[in-house]
C-alpha cells in the first residue's frame, strides 16, 4: 500500500476543520459577526433594564430620591454602533502583526509565532472581537502556541514581559481558546517544505537532481537547463556560472522564506491553501522562472500538456495573488518611496486602527469583559454544582473507613472470605 | 433575593454577574418584569458563544457511565453514544493539576494534539473532545475492553505461540511506522500502552509524551520513555534523536512477548545501562561511532561487557525462529544510526516467512475487561503500574 503525502494531509485537522473556500470563510465570518452583535445587543438591553429597575427600587426605598437620576440613565441610551466584518478583520490582522513583533521581542521560534497567529485567526473565525478582547486573546494564543510547539516558557515569566500583567490574566482565556480551536492544536506550516524544495533545487544545480523516471530527464540535463534559466519569464536565456546559479537559488529561498514569515501567516492563506501550495507560491513570487523550472521537473515533458500541471499552476496563481495583496509585499512598500512617505503611511494606519479600537470599546459584550473573573466564576460554579458533592462523598468514605479500622482494632478484622 | 439592593449589580460591577446561576436568575426576573428583555433569546442559549454551543453539542452526543479508574492525571469512565447505546466509548477526564502553574497540562495538550491527527487501525481512536463546565477536558476514546499486551504475557492462563506473537508485534510495528510517517515520536511505547480491542486488534495508546520530529539542531529532552524501554542513547543523554528511540522500545516489547517476563528490568537509570550492556556489550567508538561524545557516556571499565553470542538469543527467543531473532536484534542495535527504521522493520522477511501471523479474531484473549482499560488509560506517560518512585522524571517540555 502506498501512503502519500496527500493522504497524510487530508487526515490532518487543518484540512478537516480549518480549510475553506473563500465563500465559506466569508459566510462563517458574517455569521459570527451577526451572532456577536445580537449578543451584545441583548446584554446591553439586559443591563439597561437592570439599571432602570435598580433606580426604581432605589427611589422606592429612599422616598426622597428624585426621578432625575432615572431619567439621566435613560438619556444615555444611544444606539450602539457595532463593528462590521471588515473592521473585525482589520483589528485581528493588526494584532497578528503585533504578535510578530512580540515574537521577536521574546525570541520565540518562527513556528511558535506562526502557530500563535493561526490560533488567533482560528479563534476569531468563531468569535468576534466584540465578545472577547483581542489583545488578551492574542497574548494567550501565543502562550498556548509555545506549549503546543514544545517551546518552554512559564506563564509567570511570560506575563512579566508585559506591563501590569499577571500569569492569571494570560491563562484565563486558555479554555476559551482551546474550545474555539475545536480541540485541535496541530498547525501545518510551509517552512519545512520550502527548506526541502531549496535543498532539492541545490542538488539539481549540482547535477544531482532526481526526476521521476517516466519524465526522461537526466540529472545532467536538468543541470544544463537550469544554468540557462532567464532572469524573467519570457526573458532571454542567460548563461550563469554554477556559483551564480547557487547564489540565485539561495536568494530566492531567502525571499520566499521572508514571505512565509509575514504575508503567508498574516493573510488567509492557511485557511485557503495547503502548505505546499503556499511555499510554492511564495517561491514563485521570489523567482518565477526558477520555480516554473522546478515544477516542470515533476511532470512529463512538456508539462503544459498535463491537466494536473495546469490545475496546480492556476491554484498557485491565486495563492500568489493573495500573498501579494498583503501590504508587506505591496510595490509602494518595497520600491524607493521615501522614508517620510513610509512613516506617513504607518501613522495613517495606526490612526485607522486607533479609531477602530475606540469604536470597539463602545460595542463590547459587557458580560465578557473581565475574563479572569469569568474564569474563576465558571470554576466556582462547577464546584458548587458537582465537585463539592464528590469531595463530601470522599470525606465520608474516609470517615467510614476510619470507623471500620477502629472497629477492626477492637473486634479484630473480619475473617477472610472463603474462595 | 438577587435583586436586593445590597446584592445589586451596581455594587458588584460588571462580570461578577456572570455567575451562571445569577445571570439566570436575573434573566428570569427580567423576562417576567421587563418588556425590554423579550428581545433576548433564552437565557442559556444567549450566554453561549458559537464555540460553546459546538462544545455543548459534542458533549451531548455522549453518555457518561460508571467510573472505571482514577489516577493522578485522569479519571476514566465507561460511556456510550447517546443515539446508540451499543456504541461504547471510554471517557478520559483530565484532572486539573493544582501544582502545574501554566494552565492546561502538557500531557493533555500532547495527547489531544496527536490523536486528532493520527487515524489508523492500530492507534487508539479519539472520537471527540469536549470540555465540561468545570473546565476539565474530556477525551472520548475508543472502547478497548481486552486488556493490554503486558497483562497478556503475564497471564499464565493464556497460552500463545510464535504465530500469535508475530500478529501482535506486526500490529505494533504498523502503528509505530504510521506515527513516524506522520513525523510523530511516541516516546512511551511499552506493553501496557498497547491495548487490545474486542476484535483482537492491538492499539497504541497514551500520547502524553509524544512530540513531532524536531528540526535539525533543535535539542529535545532525553528524559522520556519508561525506563525498561528506554534506548541507550537517551540514557547517555542524547538530545538529538529520531524514530530510532521508538524502535528500541518496540524491540523490548517484542522480546517480552516472547520471554513472558520483563526483558531488561532495572531499578535505576544507571542500572538500566548496565543491564543493557550486559546483553549487548559496552559500546565503544568502534561499535558505535559518536557514542563517546554523549553527555553521560563513560568509557568502559575493565573488564567491559561483551555482547551475548547467538546461543544466548536462541536459548531464550527460540519461539521467534531465526528470522525473528535476527529482526529482534536488528531492532535492538545499540547504535541508533544502524538500528532498523520502522519502515525497515516492516520490510523484514520475518513477517512473510512461515508461520503466518494468526488472524486477529483467532488470537488468544485476556479476560481483562473494562476495568483494566480504565487502569491503563488513567495513567500518565512514563508511569509504571505500581505508581511508585520509578516514574520518569517528566520534563514538561522538550
Amino acid at each position: 500500500m502506498r501512503y502519500t503525502e496527500d493522504e497524510v494531509y487530508r487526515a490532518s485537522s487543518q484540512f478537516r476543520l480549518w480549510s475553506f473556500t473563500a465563500e465559506q470563510l466569508a459566510a462563517q465570518r458574517a455569521e459570527t459577526n451577526k451572532a456577536a452583535v445580537e449578543r451584545v445587543k441583548a446584554a446591553v438591553h439586559r443591563q439597561r433594564a437592570q439599571r432602570q429597575k435598580e433606580s426604581v427600587t432605589g427611589s422606592e426605598s429612599e422616598r426622597n430620591g428624585s426621578g432625575v437620576d432615572n431619567q439621566a440613565v435613560n438619556g444615555v441610551q444611544k444606539e450602539v454602533e457595532y463593528l462590521t466584518v471588515a473592521e473585525e478583520q482589520k483589528i485581528v490582522n493588526h494584532l497578528a502583526e503585533t504578535l510578530i513583533k512580540l515574537g521577536e521581542h521574546f525570541r520565540f521560534p518562527v513556528e511558535v509565532v506562526a502557530t500563535g497567529i493561526q490560533f488567533l485567526k482560528r479563534f476569531y473565525l468563531y468569535n468576534s472581537p466584540m465578545t472577547y478582547e483581542p489583545q488578551l486573546i492574542s497574548r494567550s494564543s501565543i502562550f498556548l502556541a509555545n506549549k503546543t510547539e514544545n517551546h518552554h516558557l512559564t506563564a509567570e515569566k511570560y506575563a512579566a514581559g508585559f506591563p501590569k500583567t499577571t500569569a492569571e490574566q494570560i491563562l484565563a482565556p486558555e479554555y476559551l481558546i482551546i474550545q474555539a480551536l475545536r480541540f485541535t492544536f496541530d498547525v501545518r506550516h510551509p517552512f519545512r517544505g520550502l527548506k526541502g524544495g531549496h535543498m532539492e533545487m541545490m542538488a539539481m544545480a549540482q547535477g544531482q537532481g532526481i526526476a521521476p523516471e517516466a519524465h526522461g530527464r537526466t540529472a545532467a540535463e536538468m543541470q544544463a537547463e537550469m544554468l540557462y534559466l532567464p532572469v524573467r519569464v519570457g526573458g532571454a536565456q542567460n548563461r550563469m556560472t554554477p556559483e551564480e546559479l547557487a547564489s540565485r537559488i539561495t536568494t530566492a529561498y531567502t525571499k520566499a522564506s521572508s514571505i512565509l514569515k509575514h504575508a503567508a501567516i498574516l493573510t488567509d492563506a492557511y485557511f485557503l491553501y495547503t502548505p505546499s501550495q503556499i511555499w510554492l507560491s511564495a517561491h514563485l513570487i521570489a523567482d518565477e522562472p526558477l520555480t516554473a523550472f522546478y515544477l516542470s521537473t515533476k511532470f512529463p515533458s512538456p508539462p503544459t500538456s498535463s491537466p494536473q500541471y495546469n490545475k496546480l499552476l492556476t491554484t498557485l496563481t491565486f495563492c500568489k495573488k493573495l500573498l501579494l495583496s498583503h501590504h508587506s509585499l505591496s510595490p509602494s512598500n518595497s520600491s524607493a518611496s521615501s522614508e517620510d512617505e513610509m512613516k506617513a503611511k504607518e501613522a495613517e494606519q495606526a490612526a485607522g486602527i486607533g479609531a477602530l479600537i475606540k469604536k470597539l470599546r463602545h460595542c463590547r459584550d459587557p458580560d465578557k469583559i473581565d475574563l479572569v473573573k469569568l474564569n474563576k466564576a465558571v470554576k466556582r460554579d462547577a464546584v458548587q454544582d458537582g465537585q463539592l458533592e464528590e469531595q463530601k462523598a470522599k470525606r465520608r468514605k474516609m470517615e467510614r473507613e476510619g470507623f471500620k479500622k477502629e472497629a477492626d482494632s477492637f473486634w479484630g478484622p473480619e475473617l477472610p472470605k472463603k474462595e | 433575593m438577587a435583586l436586593s439592593p445590597m446584592d445589586s449589580p451596581r455594587s458588584v460591577p460588571g462580570p461578577a454577574k456572570t455567575l451562571a446561576a445569577k445571570t439566570k436568575a436575573l434573566a428570569v426576573q427580567n423576562a417576567a418584569s421587563s418588556p425590554l428583555s423579550s428581545g433576548a433569546s433564552t437565557p442559556t442559549e444567549g450566554t453561549m458563544d458559537l464555540a460553546e454551543q459546538m462544545n455543548d453539542q459534542t458533549r451531548k452526543q455522549f453518555v457518561t457511565g460508571a467510573r472505571l479508574g482514577e489516577g493522578t492525571y485522569a479519571i476514566v469512565y465507561a460511556g456510550h453514544y447517546r443515539h446508540d447505546p451499543t456504541r461504547l466509548v471510554a471517557i478520559k477526564k483530565i484532572k486539573v493539576n493544582a501544582d502545574y502553574k501554566d494552565g492546561v497540562a502538557m500531557d493533555a495538550i500532547r495527547e489531544i494534539k496527536y490523536l486528532q491527527e493520527l487515524s489508523h487501525p492500530n492507534i487508539i481512536k479519539l472520537h471527540a473532545v469536549f470540555s465540561t463546565k468545570d473546565q476539565n477536558l474530556s477525551l472520548v476514546l475508543e472502547h478497548l475492553p481486552l486488556g493490554d499486551l503486558e497483562q497478556l504475557w503475564k497471564n499464565k492462563d493464556v497460552r500463545y505461540g510464535g504465530a500469535d506473537i508475530k500478529a501482535w508485534a506486526c500490529m505494533l510495528a504498523r502503528a509505530v511506522w504510521f506515527c513516524h510517517k506522520n513525523f510523530v515520536l511516541h516516546r512511551d511505547i511499552k506493553g501496557n500502552n498497547l491495548l487490545i480491542a474486542a476484535d483482537g486488534n492491538v492499539k497504541l495508546a497514551d500520547f502524553g509524551l509524544a512530540r513531532s520530529f524536531a528540526d535539525p539542531f533543535r535539542p529535545m529532552t532525553y528524559n522520556v520513555i519508561t525506563r525498561f524501554y528506554r534506548p541507550p542513547e537517551l540514557l547517555y543523554g542524547a538530545r538529538y534523536y529520531g524514530g530510532a528511540v521508538d524502535v528500541w522500545s518496540m524491540g523490548v516489547v517484542f522480546a517480552e512477548l516472547a520471554l513472558r517476563e520483563f526483558f531488561l528490568p532495572s531499578e535505576t537509570d544507571i542500572q538500566q545501562l548496565s543491564v543493557i550492556c550486559d546483553v549487548f556489550g559496552t559500546p565503544t567508538e568502534e561499535t558505535w561511532p559518536g557514542v563517546s561524545k554523549l553527555e553521560f557516556y563513560t568509557p568502559p571499565s575493565n573488564p567491559s561487557s561483551r555482547p551475548q553470542p547467538l546461543q544466548f538469543w536462541r536459548a531464550r527467543f527460540g519461539i521467534l525462529g531465526d528470522d525473528g531473532i535476527e529482526l529482534l536484534r536488528a531492532m535492538l542495535t545499540m547504535d541508533p544510526k544502524r538500528r532498523l527504521t520502522a519502515q525497515q522493520v516492516l520490510e523484514h522477511r520475518y513477517w512473510t516467512n512461515a508461520p503466518r501471523p494468526t488472524e486477529k479474531e483467532d488470537l488468544p484473549k485476556n479476560g481483562g475487561g473494562a476495568k483494566v482499560m480504565g487502569e491503563d488509560l488513567k495513567r500518565r506517560g512514563g508511569e509504571i503500574e505500581s505508581g511508585r518512585a520509578d516514574k520518569v522524571a517528566r520534563k514538561l517540555f522538550g
